[in-house]
């Protein structure tokens, strides 16, 4: 074959893929219409391989569909395990066993924790009872997010979950934390009062955060002292849960702007510029009484984007005031 | 040696390069259609709605730095703030900007002045200003001295709370479900994957041609735009698809990044010797990683999470493509010592190798083809019929190849206007003629830039759009 014959032949092949792959562009357009009429005409979609047959069980009787699916859930393909929990979460709001199947996924830790949690959750309240035997799972995983799920189950947390506040793995104990603050109880607070010293960050943050959830004001003296914490996390956790509180910590907190350690002057100040002390003083200058402790302690930036907002006539949270009032 | 045997041995070296580029891009097609399929596999049988909306999701910090961006900015921020997912923050970083970017996102977002912390992961410029919104309380504005994109994403870093975090561009207007998509394969492999990319549509006006995060009204019909559509579709399902598959993922496009955040603040976050640095960053990720024997995946999805700016003239499209060619030899360079290594894996011994074919030898093979070809018809030792058969058959190659990327993305999601790909199909055969030029030179003009140490981002003017509400 001479160079011309081949290129000859390079250009219809070419040129050949190039007219198919076109008509397949627009056969594919005519075909996701057609499978889209279908799809309403039939009610459900087409079956289409083993991931969508896993999804759709629909026409096979109910406990062959169980067993398809329990099968599914150990199957050594992925695809085939999501199908078949994307299928017991729709199947959930028909039958218990699906919710039976969907905590046995979380147990069996064969598929992500976080798809199954998510259908979980998504079902609440009726898995309820069924988690509590997952808190003594020997996963931290597991644990983590059972106890997270147990959030929208306050009685049941209030019963099962203070005990996981002494769980050897820090995001088990932080998520014991997070589930407590919708409990309210007395057990919950004396727990997140215990971990505000706990030694990982993360469990600290949490605490300081749980700990005002459930009581407020009175927690204010124990979580103040966080706004110096080594981490960055907890002196934020801290500093959020105190702006929460509102007005009232300006008392726990107003003492801390004198003292030794600089971190401490400035979590304090930033309390109180997102409280509202900072703003409620626009009018007086920025040198003399409470407002020059706090830009003292809070430092050039918190001084200068309180000017900013007393000349736009705007508060830290959305409050205006006419702008001659504003005025230094 | 005559200059007739030169001409030959020219003529035989271009062939052989055009057939081993070819075959390559060639092969990876086919994994794109193969992956292509088992993405939408996977689309079918999760549930991303539930996915998206559930606390259980993992929290992303969506990171956006913005310089002299006063038109698109707040397009960009008002569809970031309204993404469908359960946990996510969104902190905008002021470069420094000489416009009025600042103002006018203060006066869009009704932001206010505050003072906050940073958990200084990474040393940056001085930072000027906080600002947060009381009406979106996700918002954090970030206002800081110039110091480059890499170091305004890392003044974002510095104040990210979350597991994740995304990089994006400031002209870009995202999809309503980019973040549920992105963290939807995530979580298929949470242990594994550190980061990730996805397709992104081109427009000119990104607010025009994504309505409401929701409605697409692409492709657009400019040519220079059309042409740049085409390209992208087949710099992802033709390339990076397959690339994710074999794990050679090179490029986490810096329009859409998602890291993990704990190995970011492991790294120092993104670096500023760079031109761009985003490439850089991914090509560190897989050093680290590999040096260390970590498992890790760095993948690539084909679902569309938004559209971004296409440049509307040749002027600034050059200007554009000559840095990504000027970061792509800037990185490749610093990181020479991991090719045809076996240390590094794929990527040594598969990604940079292909970089180096497709991309950095490029230039030098474009301009040598071109010239010998001509060359070789005016002496006659290329008769024309060869000269007519060579240049069809290239142009016919290249439309293949893009028909069979428009085709992935039209089965992935047929968002195209039927009108609009039919234009695109029409467009093709032309590429070569019209497209490929500006390309090629884009690319000597980035090389010789990078032969001389340029390291400047050379910011170009955006399109002219219809302002934000």
């Amino acid at each position: 074959m001479d160079g011309r014959t081949t290129l000859a032949l390079i250009c219809a092949l070419a040129g050949g893929a190039w007219l198919l792959l076109a008509a397949g562009v627009l056969a594919s357009r005519i075909g996701s219409r057609t499978r889209t009429d279908l799809a309403a005409i039939a009610g459900e979609w087409p079956l289409y391989d083993e991931g969508d047959r896993t999804r759709s069980p629909t026409g096979a009787r109910e406990s062959e569909t169980r067993m398809l699916l329990e099968r599914g859930l150990r199957s050594d393909e992925q695809d085939v395990r999501v199908a078949s929990i994307t299928a017991l979460a729709g199947l959930a709001d028909r039958y218990e066993w699906a919710i039976d199947g969907l905590v046995e996924a979380l147990a069996s830790g064969l598929e992500s924790p976080v798809r199954v949690a998510a259908q979980l959750d998504r079902l609440a309240p009726r898995p309820g009872r069924r988690l509590t035997p997952l808190l003594g799972h020997p996963s931290d995983a597991v644990r983590f997010i059972a106890v997270r799920l147990l959030a929208r189950y306050p009685t049941l947390a209030g019963l099962h979950v203070p005990d996981l506040t002494r769980d050897p793995a820090p995001r088990v104990r932080a998520a014991a934390l997070e589930t407590l603050r919708a409990a309210h109880s007395a057990e919950a607070l004396r727990c997140s009062l215990q971990l505000i010293g706990d030694p990982q960050p993360l469990v600290r943050a949490h605490a300081c955060r749980t700990a005002v959830a459930i009581a407020g004001p009175v927690t204010a003296p124990y979580v103040a002292p966080r706004l110096a914490d080594d981490s960055w996390w907890v002196r934020e956790a801290a500093r959020e849960a105190l702006v929460g509180i509102g007005r009232d910590v300006a008392l726990v907190v107003e003492p801390l702007l004198e003292s030794d350690d600089p971190v401490l002057q400035m979590g304090a100040a930033l309390v109180l510029q997102d409280i509202g002390p900072v703003d409620d003083q626009r009018g007086e200058r920025s040198s003399d009484g409470e407002l020059g402790r706090i830009v003292a302690a809070g430092g050039r930036r918190l001084h200068e984007a309180a000017a900013e907002r007393a000349r736009r006539g705007v508060g830290v949270d959305g409050r205006t005031w006419p702008l001659a009032e504003a005025s230094p | 040696m005559t200059a007739e045997a030169l001409l030959q041995g020219l003529v035989v070296g271009c062939a052989a390069y055009l057939v081993l580029l070819y075959a390559t891009y060639l092969a990876l097609m086919l994994v794109g259609f193969v992956e292509s399929r088992r993405t939408r596999r996977e689309l079918r049988i999760d549930d991303l709605a539930v996915l998206g909306g559930s606390r259980f999701s993992p929290s992303v910090s969506v990171v956006l730095a913005a310089y002299n961006e006063a038109v698109a900015l707040p397009h960009a921020v008002r569809s970031l703030l309204e993404l469908d997912y359960a946990e996510f923050e969104v902190i905008v970083v002021n470069d420094g900007s000489t416009d009025d970017t600042l103002e006018r996102l203060v006066e869009a977002l009704e932001l206010v002045s505050v003072e906050a912390t940073s958990r200084g992961v990474v040393a940056t410029e001085r930072i000027a200003a906080y600002y947060r919104s009381f009406r979106h309380p996700r918002l954090l504005v970030i206002d800081k001295a110039n110091g480059g994109k890499a170091d305004a994403l890392n003044a974002g870093l510095n104040h990210s709370r979350f597991r994740y975090v995304c990089g994006v561009d400031a002209d870009m207007v995202f999809a309503r479900d980019a973040l549920s998509r992105a963290m939807r394969a995530i979580t298929r492999d949470p242990a594994r994957i550190v980061g990730l990319t996805s397709f992104v549509e081109i427009a000119e006006d990104p607010s025009r041609a994504l309505v409401g995060g929701v409605e697409y009204d692409i492709p657009e019909s400019k040519p220079l735009i059309a042409y740049q559509t085409l390209d992208y579709l087949r710099a992802f399902y033709n390339n990076r698809i397959a690339w994710s598959r074999f794990d050679f993922m090179l490029c986490a496009i810096g329009a859409f990044q998602v890291w993990r955040r704990d190995l970011l603040d492991e790294l120092g976050g993104w670096s500023r010797d760079y031109t761009c640095e985003d490439i850089e960053l991914t090509f560190r990720v897989h050093r680290t990683l590999l040096d260390a024997k970590r498992p890790y995946r760095v993948v690539c999805l084909p679902d569309r999470v938004g559209v971004t700016e296409g440049p509307d003239t040749v002027r600034k499209l050059v200007a554009q493509r000559e840095r990504w060619q000027r970061v792509i030899l800037e990185t490749w360079w610093a990181y020479r010592h991991m090719s045809f290594n076996r240390r590094y894996g794929a990527v040594g011994l598969v990604g940079m190798p292909f970089y180096l074919l497709s991309e950095i030898v490029a230039p030098v093979f474009e301009l040598t083809a071109i010239a010998t070809l001509f060359a070789g018809a005016a002496t006659g030792l290329v008769d024309w019929w060869h000269f007519v058969f060579v240049t069809a058959a290239i142009t016919l190659v290249n439309s293949a190849f893009n028909a069979g990327a428009l085709l992935m993305s039209d089965l992935n999601a047929p968002v195209y206007r039927l009108g609009g790909m039919l234009r695109l199909l029409m467009l093709m055969p032309l590429e070569l003629l019209v497209y490929r030029p500006i390309m090629a030179w884009a690319r000597v003009k980035g090389t010789w830039r990078f032969l001389r140490g340029d390291r400047a981002w050379h910011k170009f003017e955006r399109n002219v759009r219809v302002e934000a509400a």
